[in-house]
């Protein structure tokens, strides 16, 4: 998977470029609005890490140019800028998610994996979480290749989990996301599913863990290394 | 004492203002009595020579060459009345007594030494009575005689008693005339100073937090309003000093941020436990302190718009949807038990987010592991944020909102994140505190006012 980083700062480059590589990835880097234009023209990229202050011009021109070209690679803002009115405007103008500088390249890491997992994204198909394998397609789960039963609910459970993996699901979504706006849910529905999914992952020997947070909703979390 | 008396203007000046009216009506009186005794003794004695003059000219030459006096019927009345208040004696050159109202004036006549041209005043008894008499040389018809007229003293005491009784019918109204004078005086002075006290309490607003507030000269007596303005001017000067220096801390913490994310996104290429990972910590906490110093400088520099209607319930579910996986990282659990009604308030939707973080990172890194934080919002527009940690011992509850206070010289906080939380609080005209939380740990709770939208449901 190929990923573009514009940042004018070579030493953030450089390390952001080495994180991205030991995590599997094929990493351009452009250090202008400028270059970055021409690489978004000339490649189809998986995901895109943008600074918002490029010595030539604002990376949100950068965004509003490639979102103009079709462009649909899912984009990450890295700022500098502090004012939280920012990172909304970012949000607004089409990116997908926005870390503020300084930051923890594991978390930059684990966010760019996250925008990849997206229904459509460039890791969509097959969803993962240590051991613990999803196919959005084929609807199946597997622990360590061993195929895990689990009904209908407690696929899409997972799936937005796994989507979501290392992030609260409101269980208002998983609601909204499992019924339909004419039926009727039982306000114990999604926990019952949750609980049984959660003793199957168990049970099979998944790594990773759901965990409840009261009065939101539930989070996959990745096991720890 | 005396000299917390003295430094009372108004004391002060009703102290001399009284002591100067009390002088002066003193002297006034003093010298309208003297005056008056003065003017009494003088109309006595004009009287005396008047009579003297009008005698000497009732003295007649007879044809045997024998003087006489000739009294008209009024005066002989006046002089030869039984009470004898008025007496008189006239002799001629020779000594030889022309005529008297009684003998015994005669014979005191006879007994004093010879007058001259002028007029010379006695006193003297006649059987108990006391006199004010008059010996003087005039010319008459009959040439010079020597005239002795006196007034008994009972009628110049009368006299006097109405004096005195005139002055003190006036004088009375002196102690009244000074203390109204007084009452005036002391009233328009606390007049005048009441705004003095209006901007003094005006004075005890000015903090480091609110610094842009200035004196109101308006109404100030003028002998005052220069010190106001010089002081108001002084403000300026040091809002100035203030904002230079805050605009310093904010440049140097932004400036910061760049070589620090470098510092620790290397840290984290570099394989290793032991004192890399003491490194990445350190340079964690330095991220940390860089953005709470960052947040803080922006606090202190930008007005807060609170206006924003905003939804307390949505804020702080967003936040603990936030926060999660970091407790869940750090093996504690958060919950959030909620109004199921959004809860109205007036509001900066990003500064209430980073003053629930910072009371959610604390919680995290003070509750012991495996035990739950609970996040929880009240209708009256109420946000809470428990642990099971140790608590904040009472004598420390206010301290804790200090800038750089940390309980733990140990942890890994700067200090900061409460004072945010604070600021934050006042900048929404709410507050911030923090309690035992019933079943151990500590509990603090924000406070904001809830939306006129909803006080009028």
């Amino acid at each position: 998977m190929r990923i573009l980083i514009v940042e004018d700062e070579d030493r953030i480059v450089e390390i952001l470029t080495a994180a991205l590589r030991k995590a599997g990835f094929t990493v351009d880097a452009a250090g202008t609005a400028a270059d970055a234009g021409e690489a978004l023209a000339a490649i189809p990229y998986d995901a895109v890490i943008l600074d918002l202050g490029l010595p030539d011009g604002d990376g949100l021109d950068v965004l509003a140019a490639a979102r103009t070209a079709g462009g649909n690679a899912p984009v990450l803002i890295l700022t500098a800028r502090d004012a939280v009115e920012d990172r909304v405007l970012g949000l607004d103008s089409g990116a997908d998610d926005y870390l503020v500088k300084p930051f923890a390249t594991a978390e930059l890491i684990a966010r760019v994996k996250a925008l990849l997992r997206r229904p459509g994204g460039a890791l969509g198909a097959v969803l993962t979480a240590g051991n613990l394998t999803l196919d959005t397609i084929g609807r199946d789960a597997k622990v360590d290749d061993r195929p895990v039963s689990l009904s209908r609910r407690e696929i899409a459970i997972l799936e937005h989990l796994m989507r979501r993996l290392g992030r609260v699901v409101p269980r208002g979504v998983l609601e909204e996301k499992l019924y339909g706006i004419e039926e009727e849910v039982d306000s114990n529905a999604i926990p019952v599913h949750v609980h049984h999914l959660r003793r199957k992952l168990l049970e099979n020997g998944a790594a990773a863990e759901i965990h409840t947070v009261r009065g939101i909703g539930y989070m996959l979390a990745e096991p720890k290394p | 004492m005396k000299a917390l008396r003295l430094r009372s203007l108004q004391l002060r000046l009703a102290l001399r203002l009284g002591a100067l009216f009390l002088a002066a009506s003193l002297l006034a009186t003093g010298a309208l009595v003297y005056q008056t005794y003065e003017a009494a003794d003088s109309l006595g004695e004009r009287n005396l020579i008047e009579r003297a003059n009008d005698l000497a000219r009732l003295v007649k030459r007879e044809d045997n060459n024998a003087s006489v006096i000739d009294l008209p019927p009024r005066l002989a009345a006046a002089y030869g009345s039984s009470d004898g208040v008025s007496a008189f004696a006239i002799r001629d050159a020779g000594g030889r007594v022309i005529a008297a109202s009684r003998d015994e004036i005669a014979t005191l006549a006879a007994g004093r030494p010879p007058a001259d041209d002028e007029p010379r005043f006695f006193r003297f008894n006649v059987s108990g009575r006391e006199y004010y008499g008059l010996d003087q040389r005039l010319e008459s018809a009959a040439g010079p005689i020597f005239v002795t007229v006196a007034e008994a003293s009972e009628a110049e005491a009368l006299l006097h008693a109405m004096l005195r009784e005139f002055i003190f019918d006036a004088a009375w109204t002196i102690p009244i005339f000074v203390a109204a004078t007084l009452l005036v005086g002391v009233l328009a002075i606390r007049g005048g100073l009441k705004p003095l006290r209006e901007v003094s309490a005006q004075a005890a607003m000015i903090e480091p937090g609110a610094i842009s507030q200035r004196l109101s000269t308006r109404d100030l007596p003028g002998e005052i309003e220069p010190l106001v303005a010089a002081v108001n001017k002084a403000l300026d000067r040091l809002e100035q000093g203030f904002a230079l220096q805050r605009q310093f801390t904010a440049n140097a913490a932004h400036e910061l941020r760049t070589p620090l994310a470098i510092i620790s996104g290397a840290l984290e290429t570099i394989e290793g436990d032991g004192d890399i990972a003491k490194l990445r910590q350190d340079a964690a906490r330095m991220n940390r302190l860089v953005e709470q110093l960052l947040r803080v400088a922006r606090l202190d520099s930008v007005a807060l718009d609170v206006s924003a209607e905003t939804d307390l319930a949505a804020v702080a579910t967003e936040v603990v949807e936030h926060m999660a996986p970091l407790a869940i990282a750090q093996d504690r659990s958060i919950a959030f038990i909620g109004a199921d009604r959004p809860v109205h308030i007036k509001g900066n939707r990003y500064a209430i987010e980073d003053a629930l973080r910072n009371l959610i990172e604390n919680a995290i890194a003070h509750t012991p592991p495996q035990t739950e934080i609970c996040v929880e919002v009240l209708e009256r527009g109420e946000v809470s944020v428990s642990d099971h940690g140790p608590g904040v011992p009472p004598e420390d509850r206010e301290r804790v909102f200090d800038r750089f206070w940390r309980g733990d010289a140990r942890g890994a906080g700067a200090g900061l994140g409460l004072a945010i939380v604070r600021e934050t609080m006042k900048a929404h005209g709410g507050g911030v505190e923090v309690a035992d939380n019933p079943g151990g740990g500590a509990r603090f709770t924000l406070r904001f006012r809830r939306s006129s939208h909803d006080l009028d449901q």
